[in-house]
């Protein structure tokens, strides 16, 4: 195997780039052309006006987490405690209850997720059997000015609709 | 003493304790937008009284406000209090004291008296700058010592260093200086820049002095502790280095009193070096024996000026998104409006002193003026190349600083005397 040597030129040896200042000056002019470029002209900034502007967010986003429902309404999760036993930080706590509508033996009649101690890992994606808990919500921006509110209960889980058509999203998926 | 003589020390006081205090507020917003420019970013453009967002200066009155009401902490490990307290007023007052001595504008003669246009008229000029910028890093160590706190202490340290070894080449720059101009006099350094070399190029510093220039404004950097020389703040090293436990107001002081140290070394650069408030090849009496003329060009062109500002005001002060009924539009039109009644009452001022007060006290006053304004806009320059340095090199490392200091910059500055001193003595 012959590797292919690419013998590059050493910089920086010469009198006029010891000498510094040349070199300082070529830099200053390359950021004041930036600086008259933008001072000419804003809009050329590369910036996104952001609470105005949005960004797009790819459906393999890992956002805030969803529960997902079956065709009739009722709840997918079966309460398998799949989620909670690999989150690496701890932040899921699911109590399961009895079902009584043929689709499984359990379901959860607490399911909440505490968004401070989440890392948006993804690993409750992963190890869901039921493919029950999504992140493709697209909320990226978790806000809050109390510490309870932060923890989301069945209730909100179930309530948030997904941000793609089915189709997108096992494309990121999977 | 008259009225007018303590109209006249009034002035000048007020000049020379205001005018830096109210460049802090536009260095950092310059420094603030200007990074955001160098960096293709916006800078703080949001903050707004009623809409209005005065190009984000109103960011600084957020901040200032902030830093004001915030609770002021002093830790309870620090066993002298006195000293800790006493450390930023030091760094500030000496920045402010520096600027006393800085001439803004030739010597105005009304009434047959002359005033020396500086803060405080003494003949002792650079000596007193010296030894009071010397006195400001005195601030900075105490700030660390009193702070208890060994990154404080490694600052404190750091500063000290860093500004003894470029006392030392910024002293031998000036050595030379002293030895072209002959006096330690700012305003008569000044005056001396006014006239011609060879009869075509401005006296200026910096055409006597090339290499006693860049040694100058190197060693001023180191001085102002400012990229890239700022190993006393170094983040990543040393976390905030010798303001550490300071927080609130006495936080403030000490980022009030590096701004001030800003704007008075980029006094003193122009000073020394730029000619100062001389206009390049208009010399104090031509202006004043041609004043009238100079008003007529100063009515023709400022609308100019204001015509191509209010283009650019128009063309960028606007929301570059969808957005309807822009509010940015109407302030920027409210902008133009105050731009051209400002424009319009200057040229009132202007006819009036052309029909009433031509000739005579007047005359020198409008010189004195736009002096003043030239010394203000070559000042605001060269705060722009500090703003500018600072957001394009790199800081150098510890020993490389040091290096630079005693094995480049002493060496070169020697040889500048010898060099100066043989053409001075061959030249006369």
């Amino acid at each position: 195997m012959g590797a292919k040597v690419r013998v590059v030129e050493r910089k920086g040896r010469t009198f006029l780039e010891q000498l510094y200042l040349v070199e300082i000056a070529k830099g200053m002019f390359v950021t004041l052309g930036h600086f008259f470029r933008n001072l000419m002209d804003n809009s050329r900034l590369y910036v996104r006006h952001y609470p105005e502007v949005k960004p797009e967010i790819p459906s393999r986003w890992r956002g805030r987490h969803r529960l997902t429902k079956h065709d009739d309404g009722t709840v997918k999760c079966v309460a398998c405690f799949m989620c909670q036993t690999n989150c690496p930080s701890n932040c899921i706590m699911i109590e399961a209850g009895e079902r009584h509508d043929d689709k499984s033996e359990k379901l959860p009649i607490r399911f909440d997720i505490d968004l401070l101690e989440c890392i948006y890992c993804g690993y409750c994606v992963e190890a869901c059997p039921m493919d029950a808990i999504r992140m493709d919500t697209g909320i990226y921006s978790v806000t809050s000015d109390n510490r309870e509110s932060m923890v989301i209960g069945l209730e909100e889980l179930l309530n948030t609709p997904g941000a793609f058509e089915e189709q997108e999203y096992q494309k990121g998926a999977r | 003493m008259s009225a007018l003589d303590v109209l006249m020390i009034l002035l000048r006081i007020a000049f020379g304790a205001f005018v830096p205090l109210s460049f802090v507020a536009v260095l950092v917003w310059m420094e603030r937008r200007g990074a955001g420019f160098f960096q293709d970013r916006a800078g703080p453009n949001r903050c707004n009284f009623m809409g209005f967002r005065a190009a984000g200066l109103i960011q600084n009155l957020a901040d200032g406000v902030k830093l004001i009401f915030k609770e002021d902490v002093v830790p309870g490990h620090i066993k002298h209090k006195f000293y800790f307290i006493l450390a930023p007023m030091l760094v500030f007052f000496t920045a402010l004291l520096c600027f006393a001595v800085i001439p803004f504008a030739d010597v105005l003669t009304i009434g047959g008296r002359d005033y020396v246009m500086q803060a405080v008229p003494m003949d002792i000029g650079i000596l007193w700058f010296l030894a009071i910028v010397g006195f400001g890093v005195y601030g900075i160590i105490l700030a660390g010592w009193s702070s208890h706190n060994k990154y404080g202490v490694l600052g404190g340290l750091r500063a000290a260093a860093q500004v003894i070894s470029y006392e030392i080449p910024m002293g031998l720059a000036l050595v030379s200086l002293l030895a072209i101009y002959g006096t330690v006099n700012l305003t008569e350094m000044a005056q001396y820049q006014g006239q011609l070399l060879f009869g075509f190029i401005p006296m200026w510093g910096v055409f006597l002095q090339p290499l006693g220039v860049i040694i100058f404004i190197i060693a001023a950097f180191a001085e102002t502790n400012r990229t890239p020389f700022d190993l006393a703040e170094g983040e990543s090293e040393i976390v905030a280095g010798f303001h550490i436990e300071y927080s609130a107001m006495k936080f403030a002081l000490f980022f009030l009193g590096e701004y001030v140290a800003m704007f008075v070394s980029s006094a003193l650069i122009i000073t020394l070096y730029f000619g100062s408030y001389q206009i390049p090849w208009l010399a104090t009496e031509t202006l004043v024996a041609h004043a009238k003329a100079v008003v007529i060009m100063l009515m023709l062109v400022t609308p100019v000026i204001t015509y191509f500002f209010t283009g650019w005001i128009k063309k960028n002060n606007r929301s570059h998104y969808h957005r309807p009924n822009d509010p940015r539009v109407r302030e920027a039109n409210v902008y133009r409006v105050l731009l051209w009644m400002a424009v319009v009452l200057l040229e009132v001022v202007l006819i009036g002193y052309l029909i009433f007060a031509a000739g005579g006290a007047a005359d020198r006053i409008i010189v004195a003026l736009l002096q003043v304004v030239t010394f203000l806009v070559k000042t605001t320059m060269m705060c722009f190349v500090y703003i500018w340095v600072r957001w394009t090199l790199p800081r150098f490392r510890y020993d490389q600083l040091q290096k630079i200091g005693w094995e480049k910059l002493m060496p070169l500055a020697l040889l500048n005397i010898f060099i100066t001193s043989a053409v001075i003595v061959s030249f006369g």
